[in-house]
């Protein structure tokens, strides 16, 4: 275990703050992670995250990509372009920055949230880039989607689902789901959506097939996490087209 | 309007002479309900065309259409008119959507959904096409449909050089007066955002296969489709049920394809395997009034000649010998057989027929 302290000559909002990383126990054959406990002076809780290396090769994940078909017929004046789906496992083998619980920080002052966040997430991204041969070639951090048409309800997004009012799960995987997901994810945990895919289509996807709730959902982050989105692509993390399969949150990646 | 004698039906070649005929149930027809050109100058270029393919000494290049009128001999006029396309989408593709089961099935979460899905294909370019049917309403429920579908398939197997040993037709999907289509506004619309009137305007006589080019070409996943488009996967346009039951009956495979455009039934068979083929003979045609118990429908059959350019198809009483087809003066007059062969004063003239009705039990 390792305790990180704010340094002296930082923002003085941040002063005393402490960051531990302490090993996570071993699951089942899986390389241990890390945890990150993000720490006021006073010592009270403000975030946590977990850092998984090697992310799906025990059990494999699967994202949907999102691309782009151009259709043209110039002589007709018809030209359409058209925004994809194709669920894929593109991100396999890398690190994942998940559980990410911020609930501590969303009350704080924008730029000292931000920086606090800024600062787990760079120690993270420091651990990954010395040895990407335990960690994986890179790092992506899933953020949940939109879980009804306002955004809410907020909380753990592999927790207890909470999909049935979720733009795109309506849209796109409850057309290839029967039952309630919340008894499937209650079930067999946050690793259900590995079962989940099996169900979904394995072709290409036209999304003008999807409702317009279920388009305007795909790669939008809930509202809660805006800020974390804003932060992380901020901080070198990048959008690059990666969404849930569950609700079509974006997955950021550095 | 009381139907006329079913002994009265001539099935031929269309002409150039013929054009107002075809003209007016061109506009009689309901959108898309045939593949009948509603522009003058396009159907007369049918014409001429049909009428290069019936009299051509050339080999078959496939690109030949072969366009049929229906008259009644006894009121005088053209009722009806039916098609072949020697081979669907020469010089380019046929696109149709295939019908796909896929299984999705998990385990752990205890489900095995069966997920249909449609294929963009190209399996149908070259087979032979039946086009163009339509016959006016007062005679949908004579023998003349039989007449003016059936024939063309004594004529394919007559001729069977010049067409695909595999037949496909297509047939109308949902659409209502307007042309609004539920397939179209789920399916192509999303890749136009035009309705299929217009796109057909647009398309303008040409080959389809460009419209094809803007669809999507992975699979469509039918549980994603509106439920009006899910349901009208392979459903017929009402208009079109009497042209498709003949079809159904002569054994075509009705579950595989759907248009790509309005989600009708595209059916396919391999020409061999049609009842009518099946069933038909090749033999000498003789003069003589064939057995009262030959007058019901269960003696009657469908006649054609078996000279290409000077085509004739008719429906009558027949008696099947040991010599050959034996069938009376009048039919013998509508199929222009010469009076020498009537009389039996020259040798008996060669007819390809198949029954009417056939009780047969086919297999499926």
């Amino acid at each position: 275990m390792t305790i990180l302290h704010w340094p002296a000559d930082g923002d003085p909002g941040l002063a005393g703050w402490t960051l531990e990383t302490s090993p996570l126990p071993e699951d089942a054959g899986a390389p241990a992670g890390l945890r990150l406990t993000l720490r006021d002076g006073d010592g009270a809780l403000l975030a946590t995250a977990a850092l998984q290396p090697r992310a799906g090769l025990n059990t494999p994940r699967h994202w949907f990509h999102v691309g782009q078909t151009v259709h043209a017929a110039p002589d007709l004046g018809l030209f359409k372009v058209q925004r994809t789906l194709l669920l894929g496992s593109d991100l396999c083998g890398g690190a994942e920055l998940h559980a990410l619980d911020v609930g501590g920080l969303a009350a704080l002052e924008a730029p000292v949230r931000r920086r606090a966040l800024v600062w787990l997430t760079d120690t993270a991204a420091l651990q990954v880039s010395q040895e990407p041969e335990v960690w994986g070639p890179g790092l992506f951090c899933e953020l949940p989607g939109l879980r009804s048409a306002e955004g809410g309800p907020e909380g753990d997004p592999d927790g207890p689902a909470t999909l049935e009012h979720s733009p795109f799960w309506r849209g796109l995987p409850a057309h290839f789901f029967r039952g309630d997901p919340a008894d499937a994810a209650a079930r067999l945990g946050p690793g259900w959506r590995t079962h989940l895919a099996a169900l979904l289509p394995r072709q290409l996807i036209h999304a003008s097939f999807l409702s317009d709730a279920a388009q305007a959902a795909v790669g939008v982050e809930r509202p809660d996490a805006r800020w974390v989105r804003e932060a992380l692509e901020g901080s070198g993390w990048t959008w690059r087209q990666q969404v849930r399969i569950d609700d079509g949150g974006p997955v950021l990646q550095r | 309007m009381t139907p006329p004698p079913d002994d009265a039906y001539v099935l031929r070649p269309a002409t150039p002479q013929d054009l107002p005929d075809l003209e007016r149930m061109a506009e009689a027809a309901a959108v898309g309900i045939t593949t009948l050109p509603a522009d003058r100058q396009a159907l007369l270029d049918r014409l001429e065309r049909s009428q290069q393919a019936f009299g051509t000494a050339d080999d078959a290049s496939g690109e030949e259409i072969y366009h049929f009128v229906l008259e009644d001999t006894a009121a005088g006029r053209v009722v009806g008119t039916s098609g072949i396309a020697a081979s669907a989408g020469f010089a380019d593709r046929f696109y149709s959507y295939r019908n796909e089961m896929v299984v999705h099935a998990s385990a752990a979460l205890g489900q095995s959904n069966r997920i249909h899905t449609l294929h963009l294909c190209h399996d149908l370019t070259g087979h032979t096409l039946l086009t163009s049917f339509y016959i006016e309403p007062a005679y949908a429920h004579t023998a003349a449909p039989q007449l003016l579908s059936r024939g063309r398939l004594l004529f394919i197997a007559q001729f069977a050089e010049r067409f695909a040993d595999r037949i496909a037709a297509e047939s109308p999907g949902l659409a209502d007066d307007a042309g609004r289509c539920p397939f179209w506004d789920a399916v192509g619309r999303r890749f136009f955002d035009r309705d299929y009137p217009t796109i057909e305007q647009l398309a303008g006589g040409r080959s389809k296969a460009f419209i094809a080019e803007m669809m999507p070409h992975s699979p469509i996943y039918v549980p994603l489709l509106p439920e009006a488009a899910q349901w009208a996967i392979g459903q017929l346009h009402p208009q079109a049920e009497l042209p498709f039951s003949i079809l159904l009956d002569e054994g075509f495979d009705t579950e595989t394809y759907v248009d790509i455009f309005d989600g009708g039934p595209t059916v396919d068979a391999r020409l061999a395997m049609l009842r009518t083929v099946r069933r038909s003979i090749v033999a000498r045609a003789h003069a003589s009034l064939p057995d009262e118990g030959a007058r019901g429908d269960a003696g009657r059959w469908l006649i054609a000649t078996t000279d290409r350019a000077t085509f004739r198809a008719t429906l009558a009483p027949a008696d099947r010998r040991a010599d050959g087809l034996h069938i009376d003066d009048a039919a013998h007059v509508r199929l222009g057989l010469r009076l020498g062969m009537r009389q039996g004063t020259g040798p008996a003239a060669e007819v390809r027929a198949a029954p009417l009705r056939d009780d047969e039990e086919m297999p499926r």
